[in-house]
């Protein structure tokens, strides 16, 4: 009786989430295997060639593969390396200063994307405000191309993955029990040894939970390439959308897809082994 | 003694940098908007000139009205389907759960690439493409685990004795909704729907895949502006949309913590 209650109460958004997401999903698989032909009128089929069309494809896998990882890998990195300082300052504010803080680091979250990108473009275009102060300062003398380039696509991925990382890495950070680093201080340790030693190991759960979130936003992005990236930024989630909605080829989309996750889970996977290495290597050496 | 506070002081130095990179592109559209000479920076002067322009655009008051409508109808739809999800979670215990959470959370942990892509292809199927009922449903389930974490929380500190003493003394069931229920979990509830708004009101990812031709959301709508023109007036519209966000985030960290809301 009163399990018949609660499947009353999940019955509405059981209903809606299975009906427009896990069968859509299970479609986009099955759409896969279709056919196009004539460049637009999908045909059922039971067919590879979607997939052989882009793994067999070395072309597909430099310029947009292998791309994509290595652009997901690099804005991924710059947001670690601008966010964990960032981190651990906040973990040592309190009261006021700390909601102000954080309040400023998460509200680009809630902040749309073009609005966010209007600001760059602003910022970074041809004749925008980097360029005049640089060519001002006489560091160069002809404008860059930062935006409707690679260079405009990298700076925003940092920047939306940033807050993400302080958010997970803050987590870890609070929970290290601060009489463990003040031991290692009273036992003659520097600052830096105790937080190599200390803080930075204990850290790692957090970077990995960050790393897990930003890595796979970066890698399926596809409105930051879409509105600041130039035609031969080919991004893997670019080129989904643009075989979908332009091309109208939704069998390749689809299985552009199911690579794109298979891609990211092998990249998480591995991931995964290394962080775990890590710790049970600082576990063995700190025994 | 002398290193710990170089180290603090870098430290301190470095993420005020690092926040002025986060805070850069904000300022710089508000104060694009407000200065009389098209960008001419520092300001010369103030105007709301712009302002006046971008909001008596048809195009724009019209998208506006597109993602206001986009924005309730998948805030109201969420947050009733959250609450009786978050009931049944709270008040009963069944098999499957851990599933259950698992599939209501799915569309955070699905990148929005490939739940959008996945939404197209599926109405494409059914006959309809890209049109206003994938878009709505396609908003209403990317609010949905937040509307659910959210009211989950203030569920979680819900003492039920006061729902039991309202039955007691003879109250219905929906009375005790409305008069015992609701008005507890209020702020939750409030920041729910505050976030769930904004977030479809600023979407851009989900709209941009979903959207029908000629009834374009704001975003959708500055973007292909953006993308064309290069003005003040375009400026005005995202301070526009700078303030709202603005007046939103003040709500739901007053109501609930933004940390708690935004987490992954």
């Amino acid at each position: 009786m009163r399990s018949k209650a609660a499947a009353v109460l999940l019955a509405p958004s059981f209903m809606l989430l299975l009906a427009f997401v896990i069968l859509p999903l299970l479609w986009v698989a099955r759409v896969s295997f279709n056919t196009t032909v004539d460049g637009a009128y999908m045909v059922s089929a039971l067919t590879l060639e979607n997939y052989t069309r882009f793994l067999g494809s070395p072309w597909y896998l430099v310029n947009t593969l292998w791309f994509s990882i290595r652009i997901a890998v690099l804005s991924t990195v710059i947001s670690v390396a601008l966010a964990y300082p960032m981190a651990l300052y906040i973990a040592r504010t309190s009261g006021a200063q700390k909601s102000i803080l954080m309040t400023m680091v998460l509200s680009p979250l809630l902040i749309g994307l073009v609005t966010l990108v209007y600001g760059w473009i602003v910022i970074f275009r041809g004749g925008g405000l980097l360029n005049s102060l640089m060519i001002a300062l006489r560091v160069y003398d002809e404008p860059v191309r930062y935006m409707w380039d690679l260079k405009g696509v990298v700076i925003l991925l940092v920047y939306i993955g940033m807050p993400y990382i302080v958010l997970s890495l803050l987590d870890s950070i609070e929970r290290i029990n601060p009489s463990l680093v003040e031991a290692a201080r009273n036992v003659g340790a520097s600052p830096w040894t105790a937080f190599w030693k200390i803080t930075f190991p204990l850290t790692m759960p957090g970077l990995h939970a960050g790393l897990i979130i930003v890595f796979s936003l970066n890698f399926a992005a596809f409105a930051v390439p879409l509105m600041v990236g130039a035609n031969d930024t080919q991004m893997i989630g670019l080129v989904i959308y643009r075989e979908a909605l332009l091309n109208n080829d939704l069998p390749f989309a689809s299985s552009l897809s199911v690579i794109m996750v298979a891609a990211n889970a092998l990249i998480l996977t591995g991931m995964g082994f290394v962080f775990g290495r890590l710790i049970l290597n600082r576990l063995e050496a700190t025994r | 003694m002398m290193r710990t506070d170089v180290g603090g002081w870098a430290l301190r130095l470095f993420t005020y940098i690092s926040m002025a990179f986060l805070f850069f592109p904000v300022a710089i559209t508000l104060l694009v908007s407000i200065n009389p000479r098209e960008f001419v920076l520092p300001p010369t002067g103030f105007t709301l000139e712009w302002f006046r322009a971008a909001w008596a655009s048809d195009t724009f008051v019209r998208a506006m009205g597109v993602s206001l409508w986009l924005g309730l109808t998948a805030t109201i739809v969420a947050n009733a389907i959250a609450f009786l999800a978050v009931l049944a979670m709270i008040r009963y215990d069944f098999r499957g759960k851990t599933l259950i959470n698992l599939l209501i959370m799915s569309p955070l942990l699905i990148p929005t690439t490939i739940f959008s892509l996945a939404l197209y292809v599926f109405f494409a199927r059914l006959g309809f493409g890209a049109g206003i009922p994938a878009l709505v449903i396609g908003h209403t389930l990317h609010v949905l685990p937040f509307a659910v974490r959210i009211l989950m929380a203030s569920m979680q500190n819900f003492d039920m004795s006061l729902e039991e003493a309202a039955r007691n003394v003879g109250a219905g069931p929906v009375r005790t909704l409305f008069s015992i229920t609701l008005p507890v979990i209020r702020t939750g509830l409030l920041s729910s729907l505050v976030l769930c708004f904004v977030l479809s009101w600023n979407d851009f990812p989900i709209s941009v895949f979903l959207a029908p031709p000629g009834w374009t959301p704001l975003p959708v709508e500055l973007f292909s502006y953006i993308k064309y023109q290069y003005d003040a007036v375009g400026a005005a519209l995202a301070s526009s949309l700078i303030l709202i966000s603005a007046l939103a985030i003040i709500v739901i960290d007053r109501m609930s913590g933004l940390r708690q809301v935004v987490n992954h």
